[in-house]
């Protein structure tokens, strides 16, 4: 691997679902890159296909519907795609990994816990069964799941949300992958637990240096740990930026709605200012730029023709408006 | 688990009760006289009935009949009907019969239906499901006595690939009836097998196991296969209750000497002794399998587990 080359890299993806109504345009497009030891946090509402982004790269799209029709995910420099369905599964584990958002129904629940950890040894590295659970215990104790020895055996449902989700970590990190994909990790979680779960992710990145993606649609969540930040709207990356200046400077109005949302302790006894409308129908996107309908700075230029590109505003920074670092001026 | 077995093994007892006594009611309220036609072409002697009524407690009162019953009843002895056999003797002539027919039954609906449904449910909305969703229609539409008369007819008159009917129920005169029994439950179970597959596919464990690198094979035989059969197997345990009640449709097609032949012929023939002493069998045994079904449903879901 060369020194120029990113941990994984994504060129210009597009995925389709091919659907009963028509085909919905779910990732148009997107390209972002990310390093060993690197967090980036994508960020968007529901549908604005974070998640399908974060399948993609895993392979694991269910298709039908779902195919990816363009693009390339290179992953230490191999182009995912291009591999056979066999060849790639060996990458989800060892190499690329994931946690999903809801652990209660993502573990299996007639395995035992430690049965399930223990699979990942037993299928990628052919070890025998006892040698595994072994193992699975030691990375129940990793996670810090208390008692660890004597709860293999337990069950999903026999353990509390957070205690499941520390699970999950344990099974994506058995191999020691080089980058672990977390889908919204938190949102099923209490808010005291949604900060231990974030410190443990944290400090195994920090132990293993693997690269990190959040998937996630809370901006609290995002500031406390990611290094940079991809905004997703509508299946494209509508700002890419590093964390400090974009929570300062948002490029794209989508990101500055976005942040105008958020409650704040200094602005107390203020009005929350939502963004107005819904995402648009993958089914029948707008013309022009897909935010422009919900958009206040929109102009004639925006509701026609091609989306606007994504374009290098600052160093380090893109966004994809044509108001982009000019928003301030601009008329509202 | 100990507790609630015998929580539910006392549950056994009124359940029992129950059912003896509306079905030894029934019995007592059938028309008809137990002693005609046992003297030939005249009446019998109004000695001899009066003997014969003595004998069998028919001239006390139904409530004292009733509880003479339950008495022998507690000492294992399930009475002696009015042939002078004792009901276990002819029970354990015919339950060998119809248990070998039942596990036989049994077989080809767990094996055909799992393997039907989860080539139905692997290839949803293909030939394969439709082929698959049609014949279990069909066959849960046709009568058990026009798929038994039939099979008889082309399987065994006319091709003699099978005996036509059984004389002593040895394992090939069973193959036929046992088929014929089991093919409504076959296509219940590939029906639920497929509904419940397809529906555990979509299952959020399902990716998880994607994402784990696990082959498709493992991600379904294994992981997604175990979920789904769950509910399967309940219902195959389920329906195994039911065939050890006999099939007397079935078995009086195929002249299969089992219970349920001789339940019919019991009732025909006013033997209320054999028909009550049957049916408590049958009733027990019945209420035993499902509480074994229940015990193998915790086992199988450990959310459902009473520990």
């Amino acid at each position: 691997m060369s020194d120029s080359e990113h941990l994984l890299e994504v060129n210009d993806l597009h995925v389709e679902f091919r659907l009963r109504d028509g085909i919905a345009k779910a990732i148009n497009g997107v390209s972002f890159y990310l390093d060993e030891r690197e967090t980036l946090a994508i960020l968007g509402e529901s549908g604005s296909g974070k998640s399908v982004t974060a399948q993609a790269i895993m392979g694991i799209l269910d298709s039908p519907p779902g195919f990816v029709t363009g693009g390339e995910v290179l992953f230490q420099g191999t182009d995912l795609e291009k591999l056979s369905p066999k060849a790639r599964a060996k990458y989800r584990g060892p190499k690329l990994s994931m946690i999903f958002q809801d652990a209660l129904s993502s573990l299996n629940p007639v395995f035992p816990v430690g049965w399930q950890i223990a699979e990942m040894f037993r299928v990628h590295q052919h070890m025998n069964r006892s040698d595994a659970l072994a193992k699975a215990i030691t990375l129940m104790e990793k996670v810090k799941i208390p008692a660890a020895k004597e709860r293999v055996r337990a069950y999903p449902h026999q353990f509390s949300g957070g205690m499941r989700q520390r699970i999950m970590i344990a099974m994506a990190i058995a191999l020691d992958p080089w980058l672990l994909i977390a889908d919204e990790p938190t949102t099923a979680l209490d808010v005291t637990v949604q900060a231990q779960i974030m410190d443990l992710l944290k400090e195994l990145q920090e132990e293993s240096g693997m690269g990190l993606i959040l998937i996630t649609h809370d901006l609290g969540v995002v500031a406390s740990v990611a290094d940079r930040i991809a905004v997703m709207y509508a299946g494209r990356i509508v700002e890419s930026s590093d964390i400090r200046p974009l929570y300062a400077n948002p490029l794209h109005p989508y990101t500055k709605g976005l942040l105008e949302s958020v409650p704040r302790l200094d602005q107390k006894g203020q009005d929350l200012l939502a963004i107005g409308g819904l995402p648009p129908n993958l089914l029948a996107m707008p013309a022009g730029c897909p935010f422009n309908p919900r958009c206040r700075y929109a102009f004639d230029k925006c509701r026609a023709g091609e989306p606007p590109a994504s374009e290098e505003i600052e160093p380090g920074r893109t966004a994809a408006c044509y108001l982009a670092g000019r928003l301030e001026g601009a008329h509202a | 688990m100990g507790k609630y077995i015998i929580r539910r093994v006392l549950q056994m007892i009124p359940v029992l009760l129950g059912t003896t006594f509306l079905i030894y009611l029934l019995v007592f309220l059938l028309p008809g006289d137990p002693t005609d036609g046992r003297c030939g072409q005249r009446p019998c002697s109004p000695e001899y009935v009066a003997s014969f009524r003595a004998e069998y407690n028919l001239d006390k009162p139904f409530i004292v009949q009733y509880l003479l019953y339950l008495g022998k009843l507690l000492h294992g002895d399930l009475g002696t009907n009015f042939y002078g056999n004792t009901v276990v003797s002819e029970l354990a002539v015919r339950y060998p019969v119809t248990l070998k027919l039942a596990v036989m039954a049994i077989i080809i609906e767990a094996v055909v239906g799992i393997a039907a449904g989860v080539a139905a449910g692997m290839r949803k909305g293909k030939f394969v499901d439709n082929l698959i969703t049609i014949t279990t229609l069909v066959l849960i539409s046709i009568p058990v006595f026009v798929i038994g008369s039939l099979a008889q007819l082309v399987l065994g008159v006319k091709w003699h690939i099978f005996p036509v009917t059984s004389t002593n129920g040895t394992f090939d005169q069973l193959i036929l009836p046992a088929i014929v029994l089991a093919a409504l439950n076959v296509a219940y179970a590939a029906r639920l097998t497929r509904t419940s597959l397809v529906e555990n596919l979509r299952a959020d464990y399902v990716r998880t196991a994607k994402a784990k690198g696990l082959s498709a094979l493992r991600t379904v035989g294994i992981h997604t296969l175990r979920n789904s059969l769950i509910p399967v197997i309940t219902y195959i345990g389920a329906s195994f209750g039911s065939l050890l009640g006999g099939a007397i449709v079935t078995e009086r097609i195929f002249n299969v000497n089992g219970v349920g032949s001789f339940l019919f012929r019991s009732i025909n023939t006013q033997d209320g002794v054999s028909v009550v002493g049957t049916v408590v069998v049958l009733v027990f045994v019945y209420l035993v399998v499902n509480l074994l079904v229940d015990i193998l449903y915790g086992v199988l879901d450990p959310r459902m587990s009473r520990d």
